[in-house]
């Protein structure tokens, strides 16, 4: 199986992540395999999978906010039922320019996804059936929130009120104005 | 469809004569189950305020609140929780470092007021506070690893043979694994004398970040190479971590970053000094409360210079330490850095003999004088001046200027401090047979609890409560010590139980040498007698303020000579608020970051 | 008005609009529709979803999912928590079935920093994630009758999972949530004779469930209605990403337990249990027998598992453990299908993303709206309970 989508996976110029050499710090279980494709290549190559190498089964589609490279990494899971097999194809797209080939052609569910996707992230699937409409935020004003510079601390400090009476020490801090409060104040 | 699709539903009727599954109110016969996890219980006495729970508490629902007496070891804080916020996880009962913290199984409470629902468990009289019920961490769960790293040693077969430094020092390894016990509480701060900022150095090992570390480690003791090897470290005690297991080895941890860093890369690494601004002061003595003070005082931009008596620099640290627990060359390394930063070392130079006090007292604009205890306290009973009667610190004193002592094949040491173990120690490498003989019990022992532990292993004899009675000239020995058994009288509540000569006992211990190591005293010769009427004292020690300033504004004393707790880091830390006094008496003191 | 990109099934009836290029052409003011919502609020949805329906008579023409009422965000808090911090969070994703969350959480960490748990560990996982299939089911055949109006089987098993409840208790500590389940282990090992309260709970059990059967499966009207009702098409389980009972019941014998065996499951001795139909009874059937199935599977491991030794593997210190970077999936099969958790790590003390994946997502949105067209209204509530959806996990 590894030899054969290795092969075809060369036509798309995907490389696998994480099988000999470690993906990070770790190396990937055997049935889990992370390649990585350029975004042009993805949707050509995930179609591929779907009708020829027998990746059927649309497991999980999702994104990961690299903020400091400035990227989006979109993660296509799929699963070969046959051989019980995953292969990850990751995906990196421009931050600044977050914009996705639709794949809901090959799985009606993933217009679900992909329109969760623009909801949480702001990242576009042109053609995408209801992309634009709410998902799971009906009526959110503010930038897409699973985006890593929306903080959400901020957020909620900014719109709801901290309950009154609340008041907590540091316990260095502490014991320094206890123990020891004239090297507190003059250092 | 057959006719059994039709009838065979009637048969839910059948239960229709069955009792219900009814749980009626109110609820009291339905306790929560042993593990319950529900409100929570605090045995205020046990806590010791260190907000690990707060830290973990995923939802900040914890407020670390005063309720006890700040005390070392114990912030005085205890946890309040708030209701609205618990999510009932249990993670700060499973992280409770002093396992203070549970939880009962009580968890049926209504009220009307919503503010009733945040309270400090185990101080505010709730029904469930002696419940035994409810969630406990399980034996064998445990998030925090109560075992210290064991700190690689040459064996006491070998240590006893050479004075080579025992203690190996940590591989990185090792130390990234002790650093990550730490739960960074910081309730050793306020312990350590010198308020070093313990979590935050541990941490910079976890990052691998040594440069920050030592930046952070002399920010409060300029004189770590030699501290992280034989500092007393009450931090240690009081260690949060201790309450389940082994503490910290926070000593070993900043000798682990000042290992990493050669010294010709601190100046890179540590802050500039300020420029100069003109005044001068003098440091008499070199031991650590006068480098100490002498450091920050050059940071400030004082021009510096050490009176010491001794060839070279360092005190106690030099002449009063054996190398095998803190070799020459690291003290060397905490000492060139001062020098490199421009402070002048004056050595073999006595105040008062080579120099007369007040020429220094009109020269300069502040005297910083840390001169110790030099005078060690005689046994006080006949034939104590006889040959081969030695002090612990003199016999020390010759070790490291390389003259072999003349102490025969057997030696008894008198005493039960450092000092005694360490002459204890040294005597056993030069192959003699040693005994230490104590007054009180191996627990009353002023020395370190490892340094007790290491003088038994590598073979030294320890006899306890034995009173030397008297000296005489040996037969085949050189000396002949008599002593007496002593028994432990209580002296009240509270106070250390004295001892007392069991009368008519008396036992023999033929050796030819006695060192005795019962304690010093001061030396203040150097001192005109004017300025020895203007200063001070009280049992032995200069009075000073609180940032070591004597009677005479314009001196300053600090370490051994006026500080009871008698350790290098006191000294470095009187050092450090001296230098400070001495800025603000030079108004020159400004807040600095 | 012109309505959504519908199904590319053929109409069942001549009452449906016609279907262009996906999408049903239909005028809401021609007067023949009617725009109904069933849900926010409302017996016959499966917690806190709506269905936006357009109706022509009593027939549905479309059908929506609206989702975004409970929406917690717990894949964004989880950024700015340490893993510790996650732990308490993961299994409030699915209140029915919180272990799940758990473990496949906790298996992540452990894959991503290479921690092996110890054997005791592995069965008591698994032995609580089967306890919590079986008391996940035994709600979900309340709500399933209870669409039909037979409330009575409802009273009867929840009461049943009530007893189960008793058992997590005494387990974890806590009813609902359990958190028991951590990285390392567990947190706690059984207490004494917890095996004979299984037994005798498991017992009673079995009995309500065969009077579930004589009143369920031998039930005129139940077979009347879910005869045929959200036929599901074997082609379709692919293209929709559909796992669990609802691939099982139209003949795909897929589990997860069987195919990619985690834990101690390639230990246990069971088969995949499948029905053909593809229908909501076939469906309905399936759960019943995995019921019967998971009483056999706690069983089997209460005898085959070890019965000393750690359950728990020391952890790096929590409050400043950092994962290594890297990234992972784990799945497990879950009464509604495939569970699974994919982690990013980027080597920091908290988790870069951690993404759920519940069989709901696919379910309750695309299948749903797929197999409600030319359902009866008065169906709706049936064929979505037959679904087991769930609507927390679609919305993290």
């Amino acid at each position: 199986m590894y030899e054969n989508v290795m092969k075809s996976a060369e036509r798309f110029k995907a490389r696998p992540l994480g099988r000999d050499q470690k993906i990070g710090g770790m190396k990937q279980r055997e049935d889990l395999l992370f390649m990585k494709v350029e975004q042009e290549q993805a949707v050509p190559f995930i179609t591929w999978l779907k009708e020829l190498g027998g990746f059927g089964h649309l497991v999980l589609f999702t994104a990961v906010d690299f903020i400091e490279q400035d990227i989006f990494q979109i993660t296509y899971l799929l699963h070969s039922y046959e051989q019980h097999h995953d292969i990850v194809v990751l995906v990196e797209i421009d931050r600044q320019k977050a914009e996705m080939e639709s794949i809901h052609h090959l799985w009606p569910h993933a217009a679900t996804y992909q329109q969760e996707l623009f909801e949480m992230f702001g990242i576009t699937f042109p053609g995408s059936p209801r992309l634009y409409e709410d998902f799971a935020l009906e009526g959110w004003q503010g930038p897409p929130p699973m985006r890593r510079d929306f903080d959400t601390k901020e957020y909620s400090e900014k719109t709801y009120f901290p309950r009154p009476g609340r008041v907590t020490h540091d316990p260095a801090t502490y014991m320094k104005e206890q123990l020891y409060p004239g090297e507190a104040q003059t250092w | 469809m057959s006719l059994k699709d039709i009838i065979a539903p009637f048969s839910v009727w059948k239960r229709a004569l069955e009792k219900p599954y009814t749980t009626r109110k109110p609820l009291d016969e339905r306790p929560g189950a042993p593990r319950y996890r529900g409100f929570h219980v605090n045995k205020l006495d046990v806590c010791i305020g260190c907000g690990t729970c707060e830290e973990v508490c995923q939802n900040e629902a914890i407020d670390m609140v005063p309720v006890k007496e700040t005390r070392h070891g114990d912030s005085g804080l205890r946890p309040r929780i708030d209701y609205g916020r618990c999510c009932w996880c249990a993670l700060c009962v499973d992280i409770c470092p002093t396992a203070s913290l549970g939880m009962s199984n009580e968890y049926v409470w209504v009220d009307s007021d919503p503010e009733v629902f945040r309270f400090t468990p185990g101080a505010e009289g709730k029904p469930w506070d002696e419940c035994e019920l409810g969630y406990r961490r399980a034996d064998g769960y445990d998030l925090l690893e109560s075992k210290r790293v064991e700190m690689p040693m040459i064996s006491f077969e070998e240590s006893r043979k050479s004075f080579t430094e025992m203690v190996l020092g940590y591989s990185a390894e090792q130390a990234k694994r002790e650093a990550d016990r730490c739960v960074a509480c910081g309730i050793c701060i306020a312990t350590c004398p010198a308020h070093m900022n313990v979590p935050d150095y541990i941490k910079a090992i976890r990052d691998d970040d040594m440069a920050e570390g030592l930046r952070i480690v002399y920010e409060a003791n300029p004189l770590p190479a030699s501290c992280g090897r034989v500092c007393s470290h009450a931090c240690e005690n009081v260690c949060a971590v201790k309450h389940k297991g082994d503490a910290l080895s926070i000593r070993w941890l900043k000798r682990y970053i000042i290992d990493q860093i050669y010294a010709h890369d601190y100046q890179k690494i540590l802050k500039e000094k300020a420029a100069d601004n003109g005044r001068k002061v003098a440091v008499i003595g070199s031991g650590p409360g006068g480098l100490s003070a002498a450091y920050y005082l050059r940071m400030l931009g004082y021009g510096i210079t050490v009176f010491d008596a001794n060839e070279k620099a360092g005190g106690m640290l030099r002449y009063g330490i054996p190398e095998y627990r803190l070799p020459y060359d690291q003290i060397d390394k905490d000492i060139e850095y001062i020098r490199q930063l421009g402070v002048e070392f004056r050595q073999n130079t006595r105040i008062g003999v080579e120099i007369p006090f007040q020429e220094l007292y009109h020269t300069y604009d502040a005297i910083f004088f840390s001169t110790g205890l030099r005078l060690p306290y005689g046994l006080d009973i006949s034939g104590e001046d006889l040959p081969g009667v030695i002090s612990g610190l003199d016999m020390l004193e010759d070790v490291t200027l390389g003259k072999t002592p003349d102490i025969g094949k057997s030696v008894v040491v008198v005493g039960g401090g450092n000092v005694a173990m360490d002459a204890a120690r040294t005597s056993l490498r030069y192959h003699a047979e040693t005994t230490i003989l104590y007054r009180r019990r191996i627990e009353d022992m002023p020395a370190d609890e490892e340094e007790i532990h290491e003088a038994q292993s590598e073979g030294c004899v320890l006899t306890t409560q034995a009173i030397p009675l008297r000296l005489e000239k040996g037969d085949t020995t050189r000396l002949k010590l008599f002593w007496g058994k002593a028994e432990m009288v209580s002296e009240g509540e509270g106070k250390r139980p004295k001892p007392v000569l069991i009368e008519g006992s008396e036992e023999l211990i033929e050796c030819d040498t006695v060192i005795s190591a019962i304690g010093q005293s001061a030396d203040l010769t150097f001192l005109p007698e004017e300025i020895q009427n203007k200063l001070e004292f009280k049992r032995g020690f200069v009075v000073v303020n609180d940032f070591h300033q004597t009677a005479d504004a314009k001196i300053f004393a600090g370490g051994d000579i006026a500080n009871p707790k008698r350790d290098a880091i006191s000294a470095i830390a009187n050092g450090h608020s001296a230098a400070k006094g001495i800025d603000i008496f030079l108004e020159n003191f400004a807040p600095r970051d | 008005m012109v309505g959504r990109q519908g199904s590319t099934q053929t109409a069942h009836s001549p009452k449906l609009p016609p279907v262009v290029d996906g999408v049903s052409q239909y005028d809401l003011y021609s007067g023949k529709y009617l725009k109904v919502w069933q849900g926010p609020q409302h017996p016959g949805i499966t917690g806190n979803m709506s269905l936006e329906l357009v109706t022509c008579g009593d027939q549905i023409v479309e059908c929506r999912t609206h989702v975004g009422y409970l929406h917690r965000g717990f894949e964004k808090l989880m950024e700015r928590r340490r893993y510790i911090q996650c732990f308490p969070l993961v299994c409030r994703i699915c209140v029915p079935e919180p272990d799940f969350n758990e473990y496949l959480f906790a298996a992540g960490v452990e894959e991503l920093a290479g921690i092996e748990i110890p054997e005791r560990a592995r069965w008591l996982r698994a032995l609580t994630l089967e306890m919590a299939r079986l008391t996940s089911f035994l709600m979900w055949i309340g709500g399933q009758t209870g669409a039909f109006g037979m409330g009575t089987i409802g009273q009867w098993t929840v009461t049943m999972r009530d007893y189960m409840l008793d058992l997590f208790e005494e387990l974890s500590g806590g009813r609902i949530y359990h958190m028991y389940i951590i990285p390392g282990g567990v947190r706690a090992d059984l207490p004494d004779g917890y095996a004979a309260r299984v037994e005798s709970t498991l017992r009673t059990i079995e009995k309500v469930l065969d009077d579930v059967e004589l009143a369920v499966f031998h039930n005129a009207v139940f077979k009347m209605r879910t005869k045929g009702l959200g036929t599901i098409d074997p082609s379709l389980v692919e293209t929709y990403g559909i796992t669990g009972p609802n691939a099982r019941g139209s003949g795909i014998a897929r589990d997860i337990r069987k195919d990619s065996p985690y834990l101690v499951y390639d230990q246990l001795e069971f088969s995949i249990i499948t029905a053909t139909e593809g229908d909501a009874f076939a469906r309905t059937w399936v759960r019943y027998q995995e019921m019967r199935q998971s009483i056999d599977l706690i069983r089997q491991m209460l005898r085959k598992m070890p019965q000393d030794g750690p359950f728990f593997t020391r952890l790096p210190n929590v409050l400043h453990w950092k994962i290594p970077a890297g990234q992972t999936y784990l799945r497990a099969e879950c009464t509604r299908g495939e569970y699974g958790f994919y982690m990013v790590s980027d080597g920091s003390e908290f988790p870069r993303r951690v993404c759920v994946r519940g069989p709901s997502y696919t379910h309750a949105v695309a299948l749903m709206e797929r197999l409600s067209v030319g359902c009866n209204i008065s169906d709706t509530a049936g064929l979505m309970v037959s679904l087991h959806t769930y609507p927390p996990e679609i919305e993290r």
